[in-house]
């Protein structure tokens, strides 16, 4: 066999498990996507939050919780990380990328604390994944029922969210705060509120991954970020985000995308240490596009990505 | 009706710039007047639709809508009872979202937003027909993102939003001064036109003193945080654009341009 053929063939068959691992991290490019597109708020506390789910999550799991409560716990520990960040912003006036960078910080010894050690073995425990009958447990097939059916689930409510009356306040927010705060609404509760489900969607996400790898690790997160702005540009690259349905469509679509192109690139024998720089260049590159084309054309419309 | 009880603030207090933006100023308006304030640059306007709105904090004083003390409240506690246009076409309105959406957010001003769908059928044609009074084809646009729209339609579409649900006091702050001399007479006409019909409580601020002597009850001069003249009835039926600026200590070339 050539060089393609065997890509093609390791690629292939890592396909159910890439599906499986992109359908988990799906919610923490959600987590990204609600602070940068829906409220403006350039956020990086899905950093620290993924594995604050995670470890919170392996620590009830070991000590022999059901593995719903467990992520039920987990998604009100982000929300609350995520809460702390959009107070800190408000509250002392702190850019809101340093008041993610603190958190994240932060965070890093409260999950150590948490799980006392740097990382913890749950492999055994039952996980949500074990509930999909006829299906035996730990295969890839029942992570991707299991974690598609929530991604719809989760798409339908959000979708649901931003139509009603307190959705398309939220939304406001995002797009003009004092307009929004001089047609009565509350900037603070809705940033406060909006942040923190950001950060319940990055921890849920860690929670997850928890059960489907079998242990928590405090480093989990590392380099999560970048991942998941990849995965959101292309997932907008794809879906476009003209309107709302399109804008909570891009993290799935581009979760699932990327993680797919990683797991090419590692079939094609790029070294898995080379992964992070790899990212790095390709956000660069889409953050770089639109001043680069500046010359040519119109100006590019505002990149709430750039700072 | 509106009532500004000896209202003070000092920016930079106790520095070398300071700036004492409202001296004790003290301003009335009832219920269904139109009153125009004036003044030179600096002279508190801004301070003072800003102290009205709540996005300033007076350091003493009070501000009362219909008797009510709304002195403590927060910019979106107050705006269930009061509706602004800024100058900026760009502030009033949100560009990422449709017309109908704005439409929407302003009409849920003084209301508790539910978690029922925001925009309905019902709403959808209530917002084409208060468009239309405009006669600039927005009813006909209402999901297109306000972002597209020209700065007039944008200021059209901020004056329609406002004055739905007739608040009890309407600010307008310099709302015409950023369009071309064409649109601003739209926007102006649609202005007093909606203000009459709706018996609206308005104070608007301008630098156009033509407008100043065409309409409202009464005009007020504003001058270093301090009301320094004010002009009604038979007096204002009467004064003259030469008038009001030989009343500005400081002539500026932007107001004998404005006129």
């Amino acid at each position: 066999m050539g060089f393609f053929e065997t890509t093609l063939a390791s690629f292939i068959a890592l396909i159910p498990v890439t599906l499986a691992q992109s359908l988990i991290l799906s919610f923490v490019v959600l987590g990204i996507m609600i602070p940068f597109r829906m409220l403006s708020f350039p956020d990086l506390t899905s950093e620290g939050a993924f594995p604050l789910g995670g470890c919170v999550c392996g620590v009830l799991l070991a000590a022999g919780a059901s593995p719903l409560v467990a992520i039920a716990v987990a998604l009100l520990a982000g929300f609350l990380a995520g809460c702390c960040t959009a107070f800190i912003h408000l509250r002392f006036r702190i850019h809101s990328l340093l008041a993610g960078i603190l958190i994240m910080t932060m965070l890093y010894s409260v999950n150590l604390r948490i799980m006392g050690r740097s990382n913890l073995s749950v492999f055994g425990n039952p996980t949500v994944f074990d509930w999909v009958p006829g299906m035996q447990a730990g295969f890839p097939a029942s992570k991707i029922v299991v974690a598609g059916l929530i991604s719809l689930l989760v798409l339908a409510l959000l979708y649901f969210f931003f139509k009603t009356e307190k959705g398309t306040a939220v939304r406001a927010v995002g797009s003009n705060p004092d307009m929004a705060e001089a047609q009565g609404i509350n900037v603070w509760a809705a940033t406060i509120g909006g942040i923190g489900l950001a950060g319940a969607f990055s921890a849920g996400s860690g929670a997850l991954m928890v059960q489907s790898q079998g242990f928590a690790d405090v480093n989990m997160g590392l380099g999560i970020l970048i991942n998941g702005l990849a995965a959101l540009m292309i997932g907008e690259a794809i879906t476009g985000k003209q309107t709302v349905l399109r804008q909570l469509a891009a993290p799935f679509v581009g979760a699932i995308v990327y993680y797919q192109l990683v797991s090419l690139c590692l079939a094609a024998g790029m070294p898995p240490p080379d992964l992070k720089l790899a990212t790095g260049l390709f956000v660069l590159t889409m953050l770089a596009l639109p001043s680069l084309k500046l010359s040519r054309g119109p100006a590019a419309a505002k990149e709430t990505f750039r700072e | 009706m509106l009532e500004i009880q000896s209202a003070r603030k000092v920016f930079y207090k106790g520095q070398a710039d300071e700036k004492i933006a409202l001296d004790g100023l003290n301003l009335s308006l009832k219920t269904g007047e139109f009153g125009v304030v004036i003044g030179s640059n600096g002279a508190g306007k801004s301070s003072m639709l800003n102290a009205i709105s709540g996005s300033l904090v007076l350091d003493s004083g009070k501000v009362l809508i219909n008797d009510d003390d709304v002195t403590p409240m927060p910019v979106h506690k107050r705006a269930a009872r009061l509706a602004r246009v800024f100058q900026d076409p760009m502030r009033g309105t949100a560009a990422s979202m449709t017309v109908a959406e704005n439409m929407l957010l302003a009409e849920l001003r003084a209301k508790t937003r539910s978690l029922r769908p925001g925009l309905n059928a019902a709403r959808l044609a209530s917002y084409k027909e208060r468009l239309a009074v405009l006669g600039l084809g927005l009813e006909n646009r209402l999901n297109t993102k306000v972002e597209l729209l020209s700065g007039g339609q944008r200021q059209s579409l901020s004056l329609i939003m406002a004055v739905g649900g007739s608040p009890e006091l309407l600010l307008l702050d310099e709302h015409t001064a950023a369009l071309d001399p064409r649109t601003a007479d739209i926007v102006m006409q649609a202005t007093i036109r909606t203000v009459e019909a709706l018996k609206l409580t308005t104070l608007m601020v301008t630098h156009n003193m033509q407008h100043a002597v065409d309409f409202g009850d009464r005009v007020i001069m504003l001058d270093a945080g301090k009301m320094r003249l004010e002009i009604a009835g038979e007096e204002k039926a009467n004064v003259t654009v030469t008038d009001l600026i030989g009343h500005f200590s400081v002539k500026t070339d932007r107001m004998l341009l404005a006129s």
